[in-house]
């Protein structure tokens, strides 16, 4: 535990909060600290090594040394501030994926956001988009719970500018064949996935 | 030869539609419609730090109305018959639908946000349970194992054995299982006279129909229940 003197149990535990709190105010989602993490990890099983020792050391079980309070707690304190890092992780993804309307595959195509995540967190994601795929199931006679709930919809058409091409879209007045640059005036119901997954823009 | 005019076709169709009104939001409706219903329970449940009970006879009501609306709004624009002042009617419907849409979203993605947020504390608790539809109850469970199975990949399994708990009850340390925090304040505005109810520091408050009062949720709690308040 020593290799650093100056450094104190839970030092790099802060570090990893630190980093959650870094990543809400820069509204980011930074690499995962795998390294960190491991790190962590290891100073929990050198801390709980301590601890046996302490507690095999008492000559009648009911005394302790005054250091085992400071480990445990050392302990408890890395234990909440790892859950914290992977609990702040799973909201972020979560946010990001509602905020494309939850695509799941454009999400994961993005190659940048894929480099800073762990192999579990893609895992989460897939299996959250199935668990909501079920939920979703039970209205989809009616409407898309998917889509903005930002703002109300004024009108009932919207004019948009194409921004990445989509290709041919179906909609209730017939196929469109959205291009490049183009604007259009179509139905918002229509093409609100596209807006939201940033392939349309409103004008 | 001229057809019937646009609404005693609507009619016709489906003779148990029901008028959409605009809300009216300070007065005490002596008959809601629906969509008022609705309205009112979606802001109870936007401004309630708790998950409050599912009005599934409400929502499921809208959502047929919304289809049966969509369907004569898609038969009526199809009719060559229609003339040009009822396709301007047909789009102020599904200008209203598109609404009415909204709210309903708006109302189901609160509910997820919530039931996701608490998801571990709802699956340890009948009580809350018992507010949920089947679908949030099923989604809550999944999300509970989903979120549980990322923290065990991710970081118990590599602790030491007895390290491995999710619900530890540490002195000093918050629970590991959020919970609704019931103590916030919410503005709460009386739809009739209420019976008095007791504030944390012991006095009572007697809020008057049409008051809007500042209070810990805890304290309205059971006023919200029966409805003789709402939430704004």
């Amino acid at each position: 535990m020593s290799n650093v003197d100056s450094r104190q149990f839970g030092d790099l535990a802060t570090q990893l909060v630190q980093e959650s709190r870094r990543s809400t105010l820069t509204d980011t989602l930074l690499k995962y600290n795998d390294s960190l993490v491991r790190t962590v990890l290891r100073e929990q099983r050198a801390l709980e090594a301590l601890i046996t020792a302490a507690i095999a050391a008492s000559p009648d079980q009911t005394t302790f040394a005054p250091s085992l309070l400071l480990h445990q707690t050392a302990l408890l304190r890395n234990k909440r501030c790892l859950l914290a890092y992977h609990a702040h992780r799973l909201d972020r993804l979560r946010d990001m994926y509602w905020s494309l309307g939850g695509a799941l595959p454009a999400l994961l195509s993005d190659a940048s956001l894929r480099a800073r995540l762990a192999p579990a967190e893609v895992d989460f994601l897939r299996a959250y988009n199935t668990a909501l795929l079920d939920f979703r199931g039970a209205f989809s006679a009616e409407l898309d719970i998917t889509a903005g709930i930002t703002t109300p919809p004024r009108d009932l058409h919207v004019l948009v500018r194409v921004v990445r091409e989509c290709g041919v879209v179906q909609t209730e007045l017939g196929a469109i064949d959205f291009k490049g640059g183009q604007r259009y005036m179509v139905r918002r119901a229509d093409v609100e996935h596209l807006i939201v997954q940033g392939y349309l823009e409103e004008v | 030869m001229a057809g019937p005019s646009f609404v005693p076709r609507a009619h016709d169709i489906y003779p148990d539609d029901v008028p959409m009104a605009a809300p009216n939001f300070f007065d005490v409706p002596a008959d809601e419609s629906p969509l008022q219903q609705l309205i009112r329970h979606w802001m109870n449940e936007r401004h309630s730090p708790d998950i409050l009970p599912g009005q599934e006879d409400v929502l499921g009501g809208l959502l047929d109305h919304i289809r049966r609306q969509s369907n004569t709004v898609h038969l009526l624009r199809s009719d060559p018959d229609s003339s040009e002042e009822e396709h301007f009617r047909i789009m102020l419907a599904q200008t209203e639908i598109e609404r009415v849409k909204f709210v309903v979203r708006s109302y189901i993605r609160t509910r997820l946000y919530k039931i996701e947020k608490y998801a571990r504390y709802i699956a340890n608790t009948p009580e809350v349970q018992e507010r949920l539809s089947q679908a949030e109850l099923n989604h809550a469970q999944t999300f509970a194992n989903l979120t549980e199975d990322h923290f065990n990949i991710s970081v118990l399994q590599a602790l030491p054995e007895h390290q491995r708990g999710l619900d530890d009850q540490t002195p000093f340390t918050p629970p590991m299982i959020p919970e609704p925090d019931k103590s916030r304040a919410v503005f709460v505005h009386a739809l009739d006279d209420c019976p008095p109810v007791r504030l944390p520091d012991g006095t009572t408050l007697r809020i008057q129909k049409g008051q809007i009062v500042l209070t810990p949720y805890a304290v309205v709690e059971q006023l919200l229940g029966i409805g003789s308040v709402e939430l704004v």
